[in-house]
């Protein structure tokens, strides 16, 4: 395949992991969250597949399998789990209503671009240009994550944010070193199934997932 | 130029003729899939033409409260949509485009709906002055979405004539294909369905006082005044779905003028639409009409994908 598709192909999944990061602060329920973080990883997990099979490198394609692995099918499995157990449906309420989210989130967007422009100016990687949008994702992230109340909202958040990072270090790295890879999955795996237990305690606790309520934990 | 120009016209006045004539049918069509999908047998895919035919023959009736704004509405929106049906490449690439470019077509269905707002209010009745005051919340954000849209099409190609659009895409093929053409292409889907009234904005086959938004301005017209507003909608919604595979997807148009190239772009704009009929189909028979103060969230989730498309064919 020339480079030119494979330049294509990069953009494109690029650009559907910053659509559907868009379309995570726009909808409401719980399962429609998961399904899209699914899409995402999915996404994610497709352009890791492509970035390996541009260099070469081996130790991309396990990174890509262990995404799509972990990120499509066992966390928002674990994921789906916990909701039908707590019988939560929807986030109601975000604290900033959902059309202004979005049009923070186009101002968060154009700051990633704004930020990365000298990095991508002095770049060279066929991946380069992607490191605009995994910028805006982390940066979606970060703002999903202090709009929401519900606790399972956050969780995906800090999913979000995590899929930003890894987009970031394998477009402008090609990867890291294979055991900081498998350190890093092994890290969101178990902070996603703490951060599943939590949600179903606190929802036990306080019977709802709304972390406002957390203040009460003072002494 | 002037034998080119002319070649154009003779081309752009065929192929507004042809969309004109085909929007019934594919109002028929999406029909007809709805009511597979509700498992009815459903109508005959021509019914809209007999539908058509019998509101010529019916007698109109105008209140005599109405002015002539309401009397002329009717001709000002099949004319409006008929005159941007000019600039819209069809099945070939030659249309009236060194007339007018993108912004006029834009424009030219703003007067369409200007107009039609005026007529909903004209008449004093209080579901043509609220189907009036919805419209223009739902295309206060529709239209900006639209230009940002098709703007990142002109930015792509370099030229805001909606001809050379399709031409410079069509011939170049898969390397001007970029990430901002999906952006877009999302933005433009989904401001197709705000503008023609469609679920899950605004239900076309119903007229339930507390939601409907299209109907409740043509609410008081009769006979063939009612005739000349439906067929000016149907060709809207027939417009619409051209631009958006003419545009975005312009792979299969006629760029030449022999017999091969007509027959395979009649055929690719047929199937173009046929798919764009299908999608509709689909998103009405899976979604529910969504609540009016529900709305603008799905408008800004267009109008921010366009934002970003148009943002990141500078950036990707």
């Amino acid at each position: 395949m020339s480079s030119e598709v494979l330049t294509d192909a990069i953009n494109g999944l690029a650009a559907i992991i910053l659509l559907t990061s868009i379309v995570l602060v726009a909808s409401k329920r719980m399962r429609s969250l998961v399904r899209t973080f699914m899409i995402q990883s999915l996404a994610l997990g497709m352009f890791a597949a492509v970035v390996a099979y541009y260099t070469g490198a081996d130790h991309i394609y396990i990174v890509a399998v262990l995404t799509i692995a972990l990120k499509v099918f066992v966390i928002p499995y674990f994921l789906e789990y916990t909701i039908d157990k707590i019988h939560v449906k929807k986030e109601i309420e975000p604290l900033v209503g959902i059309p202004m989210s979005l049009l923070i989130c186009a101002g968060l967007a154009f700051v990633g671009y704004y930020v990365s422009e000298p990095i991508i100016a002095s770049g060279d990687a066929i991946t380069k240009n992607c490191f605009a949008i995994s910028l805006a994702v982390v940066l979606i992230g970060l703002f999903l994550m202090i709009s929401r109340r519900k606790a399972m909202t956050e969780v995906i958040a800090i999913l979000v944010i995590e899929n930003g990072i890894f987009l970031g270090a394998i477009s402008i790295t090609y990867g890291m070193p294979l055991i900081v890879e498998i350190g890093v999955f092994f890290d969101v795996l178990v902070a996603a199934l703490i951060m599943g237990i939590f949600a179903y305690k606190i929802n036990r606790t306080f019977e709802t997932l709304d972390t406002t309520f957390m203040r009460r934990l003072r002494d | 130029m002037v034998h080119d120009m002319i070649i154009s016209s003779v081309f752009a006045v065929v192929q507004a003729l042809a969309m004109l004539a085909l929007s019934p049918l594919m109002i028929g069509v999406i029909r007809k899939i709805k009511a597979w999908f509700q498992g009815r047998k459903g109508a005959s895919i021509v019914q809209p033409y007999y539908d058509m035919a019998k509101l010529f023959r019916k007698e109109t009736v105008v209140s005599d409260q109405a002015s002539w704004v309401f009397r002329v509405t009717p001709y000002v929106a099949i004319a409006s949509v008929m005159v941007a049906a000019l600039l819209v490449p069809f099945f070939t690439i030659y249309s009236l485009g060194f007339v007018g470019d993108l912004i006029v077509v834009i424009y030219l269905m703003t007067m369409f709906k200007f107009f039609m707002v005026l007529a909903g209010l004209d008449t004093g009745s209080a579901f043509g002055g609220m189907g009036s005051s919805r419209e223009l919340m739902v295309s206060s954000i529709v239209e900006p979405t639209m230009l940002l849209a098709i703007f990142t099409m002109a930015l792509i190609t370099g030229t805001t004539n909606l001809s050379s659009i399709s031409e410079t895409l069509a011939i170049s093929g898969i390397d001007l294909v970029r990430p901002a053409l999906f952006l877009a292409t999302a933005a433009f889907f989904i401001s197709l369905l705000a503008e023609n009234a469609r679920v899950p904005f605004d239900n076309p086959s119903t007229h339930l006082e507390l939601t409907m938004i299209h109907e409740a301005m043509v609410l008081e017209y009769s006979g063939r005044n009612l005739a000349l507003m439906e067929a000016a909608s149907w060709m809207k919604l027939m417009l619409y779905s051209v631009i958006l595979s003419n545009v975005f997807f312009p792979w299969g148009i006629a760029t030449d003028l022999t017999v091969l190239g007509m027959i395979g772009g009649i055929a690719a704009i047929l199937v173009k639409v046929l798919f764009v009929a299908i999608a509709i189909a689909i998103i009405e028979s899976g979604m529910a009409k969504m609540r009016l103060f529900r709305l603008p969230n799905l408008l800004t989730l267009s109008f921010t994908l366009a934002l970003l498309a148009v943002t990141s064919y500078y950036i990707l």
